[in-house]
């Protein structure tokens, strides 16, 4: 698979638990991590259609159903089937309030089986969740 | 023995036609996967056409009038004989049925068509513009297109009343030609390029900014451009009700087992997929080089050119905040987009010969065939693999692009110039 690839470095370590006020709406991906984290991605574009080009809201929480802090977050995303990863450049632009990461630029060019790797960095230790979904 | 011999040949070959020309039964239904697929491609799928923040007259219509006038003009050329429809020619589904365009000397590109392009969010075949109005300047200052200039352009409006009126109307008055020169640009040759730097700061602003305005007027025409219902549209929303692959006679057998190969085995969707038949992107598909030229970069220079665009959507002229320019601040620029030129429609493909980036293939069959064969890019490598279709399977998928063909949804008056 050719991947793409994007990453954010935070910086500071300190883990930070905020509550997330309960969603009113569900998400419109998920998946866990290795280490038990639950991964909830919020699109932007509801339900998920190929060519258009949009943003997520990336929750990640613990067994507690807190948010976490992450100190790197990486995401590969590509094809498996075709060998090539996302038509764009999506980059993490911000930390929300609630704190989601906001992912920019997300699109979709091809109908198909997609598969997304999801790499954090927490508390020195590397963790990772991979999603798959089809459009 | 010999006889036996014989016996055995006429077998083989008769096999080997056989499985050559024998069209296989097409399937009775359609799987719901199936279903989903032949939807998404249907006309009524397409979504209203959405704003353009670059520009902020994009949906006006008085815009658009003066666009017309402007795209069917021969004046905006230096020597008064090309316009943006001589190549982009409504009678041909806004192509010119060459090879490469010509202009006022060949090009190194074959003229793509127009329908639908607003709907993407790049320009040209290596997708060097992120708009429709920042696209539709450069031929107006291209040697081999229009070869004229933004100087030259509006010296031609001041002189102009209709022109005048319109566009003050929608920006505001032309700037004064007074103190200008006859012809400059920061594009042009080394005349054209003296007399810009000899401009001072403040009137190359003025004139660039009243030369983005025309693009972003033609570029409000170029939105009226869309397609219409096609045979296939037709088809697909009988399917609505039921996933049964006969549909009446709106499509043949034959166009039925090309539409399954398309979505299918031939993965023609894979790329050609959403109403307009096209995902918009860039892929290398190990289309030869246009002869006498080297291999083109593709998408991997396309997006440094864009990013250095002063005509871009972060740029000066844009109306967009930078917030809103989405598709120039996430677009890749990876090694692997060496080569690799855009999807363009199959929405009336079987009228727009001939075809790809320098009009190598003369028809769909030479089309067909190469995709079938996959061969290795010149330049990188080429995403597609060999297909395997046979020789039927080909003649099936040809005459299922032959669905997609219809007259278009635009309206009449915007075909042709306006009448005065």
């Amino acid at each position: 698979m050719r991947a793409f690839l994007f990453a954010l470095l935070l910086g500071a370590s300190t883990i930070i638990n905020t509550p997330v006020s309960a969603a009113a709406i569900s998400p419109e991906l998920s998946g866990r991590t290795e280490q038990g984290l639950k991964i909830e991605i919020y699109s932007s574009l509801s339900p998920l259609l190929i060519n258009r080009i949009h943003s997520w809201h990336i929750r990640i929480l613990d067994l507690n159903n807190l948010a976490v802090s992450v100190e790197q977050l990486t995401i590969i995303g590509g094809m498996p089937e075709h060998d090539h990863g996302l038509p764009t450049q999506p980059q993490i632009t911000a930390r929300l309030e609630n704190g989601d990461y906001l992912l920019e630029g997300v699109r979709f060019h091809m109908p198909g089986k997609w598969r997304l790797v999801v790499t954090m960095n927490r508390e020195g230790e590397d963790d990772q969740a991979v999603i798959e979904f089809q459009l | 023995m010999k006889k036996l011999l014989s016996i055995v040949v006429v077998l083989v070959f008769f096999a080997v036609m056989a499985w050559n020309f024998a069209a296989p039964p097409i399937p009775s239904q359609w799987s719901e996967e199936q279903q989903a697929l032949i939807s998404s491609l249907s006309l009524a799928k397409l979504p209203p056409l959405a704003d353009d923040p670059s520009n902020r007259v994009a949906d006006n219509p008085l815009a658009a009038e003066l666009g017309q006038r402007l795209y069917f003009d021969t004046r905006l050329s230096s020597n008064n004989s090309v316009a943006c429809a001589s190549c982009h020619n409504p009678e041909l589904m806004f192509t010119d049925g060459l090879s490469l365009a010509m202009g006022l000397a060949i090009g190194p590109r074959h003229t793509p068509s127009l329908v639908g392009l607003s709907y993407s969010p790049w320009f040209y075949w290596d997708g060097r513009k992120d708009s429709q109005w920042a696209q539709a300047l450069a031929p107006l200052e291209a040697s081999h297109e229009h070869a004229t200039d933004r100087v030259q352009l509006l010296h031609l409006l001041a002189s102009d009343s209709v022109y005048t009126e319109m566009y003050a109307q929608l920006f505001g008055p032309l700037p004064t030609v007074l103190n200008l020169p006859g012809s400059a640009s920061p594009l042009g040759d080394s005349r054209q390029q003296t007399a810009w730097n000899n401009m001072d700061e403040g009137s190359q602003r003025t004139v660039s900014r009243f030369f983005s305005n025309l693009g972003k007027a033609i570029a409000a025409y170029e939105r009226k451009i869309v397609p219409g219902t096609s045979r296939f549209d037709e088809y697909a929303e009988q399917l609505i009700n039921s996933s049964a692959t006969q549909q009446g006679d709106l499509l043949s057998n034959t166009e039925i087992a090309g539409l399954n190969l398309f979505i299918g085995k031939a993965q023609c969707v894979s790329c050609h997929n959403s109403p307009l038949f096209t995902n918009n992107e860039f892929h290398n598909t190990g289309v030869l080089a246009v002869s006498g030229q080297l291999p083109t970069m593709g998408r991997y220079e396309g997006i440094r050119t864009a990013r250095n665009d002063p005509f871009n959507c972060l740029g000066e002229f844009s109306d967009a905040s930078p917030q809103q320019c989405i598709e120039l601040r996430f677009a890749r620029d990876e090694n692997d987009l060496v080569g690799a030129l855009k999807t363009p429609t199959l929405r009336n493909v079987t009228l727009t010969a001939p075809y790809m980036h320098g009009g190598q293939m003369a028809s769909l069959t030479e089309v067909i065939k190469h995709y079938n064969d996959a061969p290795t890019s010149m330049l990188s490598h080429n995403e597609a693999k060999p297909l395997g279709l046979r020789a039927v399977e080909r003649r099936q998928l040809e005459s299922f692009l032959y669905t997609l063909t219809a007259p278009l949804a635009t309206a009449e008056k915007w075909l042709s110039a306006p009448a005065d």
